[in-house]
């Protein structure tokens, strides 16, 4: 039902340790944030679609597709971040007039513009990386390690469970909506979907105490215990991490990195 | 003079080629921020969530331990909310937040660790927001979000307005303060050139066109969930005020 979730759990880097493909993105991240240099975050870009697409065996088209939805919130802040408005002409070389204002781009700033967008993509390509080839629970499991309070790992990891539940819930009520042309005009949509939620609530709510009876029954006592998958760290991986890692620190230095 | 009409609308048509058929609320991409203002959002969103784990371990305390199962769901039910695709004005679909209806029917603070939580998963599964732009993000929907609407709600109940009304301010004023809110921490990160209120306002124009709708169309729809919830769960709604600590009388 959600495609990344799927993927997770089905590619061929799903047998090696949370830790080091946590470690791996969060690092790439990091070195591509601050190192703010073209070289870095395209080599950071082709890399890891490579490993993801090759490797991994994310399908190329289903890939792309993911690409494409953070990118209308790129472009879009990532020019208006650098677009200059004032009441006389400066060099611009692309502008407009709206009102006797002028709204411009000099060509300085389009470099900032192609930078910010370029690192922020390079940035998604790495989290993708971390989402598309681990499961929510190893994430979840890493964070424990991290000693995150336990209400919270234990509130993740019922609400990751609870999310299906509810979308098949929502995707059935929608369906059954549909075929009695609930959303055949705006005003019916609206009520439709008001009454989609609202049930949802409820059945949210019932849910909840249906559970906590079954748990109650089993002798639940507050706490919910459960066993964690085991994995071994490789070596081989660890070393093409740090070697990968090393190699970005060094091309951040010698290419023209700014460092900020 | 030809010339310049040519251009404008050429960058008329780019423009609105570029608005994005779904439009969610304002996550701030991975990677977007630089480091230094994803610190900041960051620690400045932290201590709010120290309290509110505080304040659901002395819930879960207080009460029964049965109400995890509750807070669980009503976190699922807020990711599920914004992964629904709203009827819309203007075209192109778009998604509720979900944290107005969360924060009246939950309380904030419990809002604050759920939210988070939501936008984890948003992040993870959806690919909306990001790992480092998490603080910043999470400090304008989950604490800007759901206190705004707190407090709009508490205080247009206590005005007298009727419960519907209260309800829309609290939602839509919710979702127009995270869009205030992201715009300013944009413009704080990119003032460039011509300043931070230059570039607050250049953020809030640009975003306002998807931000704006999706205010006005998420108020109705929490006002009428909100009121067939009323209508045939009231004994639910007693028991939820467990969690939100709001006195009965607020909610009818």
């Amino acid at each position: 039902m959600i495609d990344i979730d799927q993927y997770a759990y089905n590619n061929n880097f799903s047998s090696f340790h949370p830790l080091e493909k946590s470690f791996f993105a969060l690092f790439t991240i990091l070195i591509t944030l601050t190192a703010n240099s073209f070289m870095t975050s395209i080599i950071v870009i082709a890399v890891i679609s490579l490993m993801l697409i090759t490797a991994a065996g994310i399908p190329f088209k289903f890939y792309l597709k993911l690409l494409f939805i953070p990118l209308s919130f790129l472009i879009i802040a990532s020019i208006t971040a650098v677009v200059s408005f004032s009441r006389e002409l400066n060099n611009y070389f692309f502008y407009f007039e709206l009102g006797g204002w002028f709204f411009g781009l000099e060509s300085k700033s389009l470099n900032t513009a192609v930078l910010l967008f370029l690192k922020s993509f390079a940035s998604i390509c790495c989290l993708y990386f971390l989402t598309l080839t681990t499961p929510v629970l190893e994430i979840i499991s890493v964070l424990r390690k991290f000693k995150l309070p336990e209400i919270v790992i234990e509130l993740m990891m019922l609400i990751y469970r609870f999310i299906f539940v509810l979308l098949d819930t929502a995707d059935l009520i929608r369906t059954s909506q549909l075929s009695r042309l609930g959303y055949s005009s705006i005003k019916k949509s609206f009520f439709s979907i008001a009454k989609l939620i609202s049930n949802l609530f409820i059945r949210a709510y019932y849910r909840a105490q249906g559970l906590l009876t079954a748990l109650v029954a089993r002798g639940y006592d507050g706490k919910i215990r459960v066993l964690e998958r085991k994995y071994s760290f490789s070596y081989k991986n660890i070393m093409i991490i740090i070697l990968f890692e090393t190699f970005l620190i060094i091309i951040s230095i010698f290419g023209g990195g700014n460092f900020v | 003079m030809k010339k310049n009409k040519i251009v404008l609308t050429t960058s008329l048509i780019f423009t609105l080629l570029l608005i994005p058929r779904t439009v969610y609320a304002m996550h701030i991409a991975e990677g977007f921020l630089p480091m230094k203002w994803a610190g900041f959002w960051t620690v400045l969103a932290v201590p709010f969530l120290i309290i509110s784990v505080k304040k659901v371990n002395n819930i879960l305390k207080d009460e029964n331990p049965g109400i995890k199962m509750l807070l669980a769901l009503a976190g699922a039910f807020i990711f599920v909310l914004s992964s629904l695709k709203l009827p819309s004005l203007t075209g192109s679909c778009s998604h509720a937040t979900g944290i107005g209806l969360g924060a009246i029917l939950f309380g904030p603070w419990p809002m604050v660790l759920l939210g988070t939580i939501v936008l984890i998963f948003q992040a993870i599964l959806l690919a909306h927001g990001g790992i480092t732009t998490l603080g910043a993000n999470l400090f304008a929907m989950a604490v800007v979000g759901s206190f705004v609407a707190h407090f709009m709600f508490k205080l247009s109940r206590k005005v007298g307005t009727p419960v519907w009304f209260s309800v829309f301010l609290a939602a839509s004023l919710s979702d127009f303060f995270t869009y205030i809110t992201t715009a300013g921490q944009l413009a704080a990160a990119f003032p460039e050139s011509s300043g931070f209120m230059a570039a607050l306002f250049k953020f809030l124009s640009v975003f306002a066109f998807t931000q704006l709708p999706l205010a006005i169309v998420e108020g109705l729809l929490t006002v009428l969930v909100f009121n067939i919830i009323q209508e045939y769960s009231k004994n639910e709604l007693d028991e939820l005020s467990i969690i939100s600590r709001r006195k009965r009388h607020e909610l009818s």
